[in-house]
């Protein structure tokens, strides 16, 4: 059976026996946790291009100072939903897209847990996203507050607001069940042999990620709610004239967003700690470390929000309190680096893709985490704060941080999903244009904070001019060449040199025991772990 | 003690260690045989907590 069928569209094998439907309602209806994991990563393929396209506007907007492209309230748009579409429509999706195909294939279980609830999980996603870009068509526009969601102006704002807050609730409750469902095939379906401590590593961080989310979605769910009934049902949760409080609902969305950031880098962390091994062909060092780290990171990522809120007014003690805490987040984080960097030393390594957007990762997170740490301190972050240098900043650990780990991801298991070795040129092409147009974006950005300029404006003064426009030109640059990504995925999908069931030459792990392409059922009986 | 069941201390100072994001080989093998999920986590909430009260109490002498 090893290379039968491998289109993805015609790859239902006959012997299914349950007359599943062709075409569209395959989709629909699927409840294969290949089918679903795809699903999940073209839709964040998609978003990604839909935001990516907002945030070229924004850059268009600032190449020069002076209003030129957008007017201003639609450049407030733009910026809320690049945000909002970015974490909740991209980073996260594509994440859930590989859990979906790697987690019951690293672990060796035959599907997820709970299959139906998972096509759910799913399909709730487009609903949400549907919603949020609606607002654009509506009476005042998109919502326009920042992803944040802040009051006063998201208890002021439109119907597109009410469609922002709805649209949370469901990216709330798919996450909620794809927690759920992660959790559960992790702590259950293991093969026999698999202990929890023999689990490769982007399985535990995963783990961890799904307790951090059934830990907070519901926190920003209640932050949304109290928005929502502040706006129609008369409650003043946030309305000092009725004795509630704007700072409130700060802290409650940032008791979230502290955590959630940890969500979005967790699972990147277990990306890398899979690739780097493999291409320095040694054991990853400090297997245990890492899990320990990953754990400690996530417990301390609850006691850190108000580093968010230092301009916001708080006492003394408090600041002291919440600038202690974020620089102790260092401590585990670092541990990684050094365990990263550990694991190429002295290994025999080659850099394919997949290994080189991976060690991109390393030095360029460790940027983001650096400049995080000015952040952290109190006195400094009262100058920086919502400045250029926190966009930097959170645009190092998400782009090349997260975003950088789900290209490495795919690059590294395309070969397995598709059957095709991926355009090693293309891909290298790919990962040049990226890693440098990257820092051009955002390199200089650091440098505009530090300067004063502030974020979410459209237009700013004079002197801020050319690292906006070095900026914006490699923005530019970095948008177009993710369309070599997609032309690379669309290559290896079609057609390509067969992939080995190997496929990497030091990749260690059941999934690599499987044929390549992954047939459609795997793992029905149960692989045994020495 | 070093046979006996994870006990409380054991499973303080994993989570003392996991905290630093460090844990030596040996010792982590002890742990993974020798504690119970159950016991991890709640020793993990109640070093948060302690985390949290000597943080407070470094911030009272500092500023208080
Ligand atoms: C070493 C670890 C880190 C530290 C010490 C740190 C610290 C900070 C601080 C103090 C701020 C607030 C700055 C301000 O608004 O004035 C901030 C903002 C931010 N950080 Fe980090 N951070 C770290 C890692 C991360 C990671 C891993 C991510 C995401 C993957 C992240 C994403 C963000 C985002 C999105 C914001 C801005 C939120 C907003 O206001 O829109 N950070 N960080
Ligand atoms: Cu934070």
């Amino acid at each position: 059976m090893a290379h039968d069928a491998t289109h993805a569209h015609d790859a239902i094998p006959a012997h299914d026996g349950h007359g599943q439907p062709g075409g569209i309602m395959r989709w629909l209806t699927t409840t294969n946790h290949k089918d679903i994991g795809s699903l999940y990563l073209w839709f964040a393929g998609t978003m990604f291009l839909v935001a990516g396209s907002f945030a070229l506007v924004i850059r268009a907007e600032l190449f020069q100072p002076g209003l030129q492209v957008v007017h201003p309230d639609f450049f407030n748009q733009m910026t809320t939903l690049h945000g909002l579409i970015m974490v909740f429509g991209v980073i996260m999706p594509a994440w859930a897209g590989f859990a979906n195909w790697q987690i019951p294939l690293m672990i060796g279980a035959p599907d997820m847990a709970f299959p139906r609830m998972n096509n759910w999980g799913f399909w709730l996603l487009p609903v949400a996203g549907f919603l949020l870009l609606l607002g654009l068509f509506m009476p005042g526009g998109a919502a326009a507050g920042g992803w944040t969601m802040y009051p006063p102006l998201f208890v002021q704002g439109g119907i597109s607001y009410d469609l922002t807050i709805f649209a949370i609730h469901i990216l709330g409750a798919s996450s909620i069940m794809g927690s759920i469902n992660i959790i559960t095939t992790v702590l259950n379906m293991r093969a026999p042999g698999m202990t929890l401590m023999k689990m490769p590593l982007f399985v535990w961080t995963w783990l961890i990620t799904a307790y951090l989310l059934i830990a907070t979605v519901p926190v920003l769910a209640g932050a949304v709610t109290m928005l929502l009934t502040d706006r129609h049902f008369d409650t003043h949760f946030f309305n000092p004239a009725g004795g509630g409080d704007p700072v409130m609902f700060q802290h409650i969305f940032w008791f979230f967003g502290h955590p959630e950031v940890y969500i979005l880098i967790l699972p990147a962390f277990g990306v890398v700690s899979q690739i780097i091994p493999t291409f320095a062909r040694k054991p990853l060092f400090g297997y245990a470390s890492m899990v320990y780290a990953t754990a400690s990171i996530a417990i301390l990522s609850f006691i850190v929000w108000a580093h968010h809120m230092f301009t916001v007014g708080m006492p003394a003690a408090a600041q002291l309190f919440f600038m202690y805490s974020t620089m102790l987040i260092a401590v585990p984080t670092g541990v990684k680096v050094f365990n990263w960097v550990a694991t190429m030393w002295k290994g025999s390594m080659t850099f394919e893709t997949p290994m080189l957007f991976a060690i991109a990762f390393v030095c360029l997170f460790t940027i983001g985490g650096f400049s995080g740490l000015v952040c952290a301190m109190t006195p400094v972050d009262i100058q920086i704060h919502d400045t250029y240098y926190v966009v930097a900043h959170f645009h190092y650990v998400l782009v090349s941080g997260a975003l950088f780990a789900i290209i490495a991801g795919v690059y590294y298991w395309l070969p397995k999903w598709t059957g095709h070795m991926y355009d090693e040129k293309l891909g290298k092409l790919h990962f040049w244009l990226s890693v440098i147009s990257m820092n051009v974006t955002f390199f200089p950005m650091h440098f505009l904070g530090l300067a004063g300029m502030p974020r979410r404006y459209a237009d700013y003064a004079l002197q801020f001019a050319e690292f906006n426009m070095i900026a914006s030109i490699g923005a530019f640059i970095f948008g177009f060449s993710q369309l070599i990504f997609l032309a690379v995925i669309i290559k290896a999908i079609r057609g390509g040199r067969k992939a080995s069931d190997q496929v990497w030459e030091g990749a260690q792990g059941l999934e690599w025991t499987v044929p390549s392409p992954a047939p459609y059922h795997t793992f029905e009986t149960a692989p045994v772990v020495k | 003690m070093a046979e006996r069941r994870g006990s409380h201390w054991q499973a303080a100072r994993a989570v003392f260690w996991s905290f630093f994001g460090v844990r030596k080989k040996s010792h982590y093998e002890q742990d993974a045989g020798r504690l119970s999920p159950a016991q991890v986590i709640v020793a993990g909430l109640v070093a948060a907590a302690l985390l949290v009260l000597i943080l407070l109490g470094i911030v009272w002498l500092v500023a208080g």
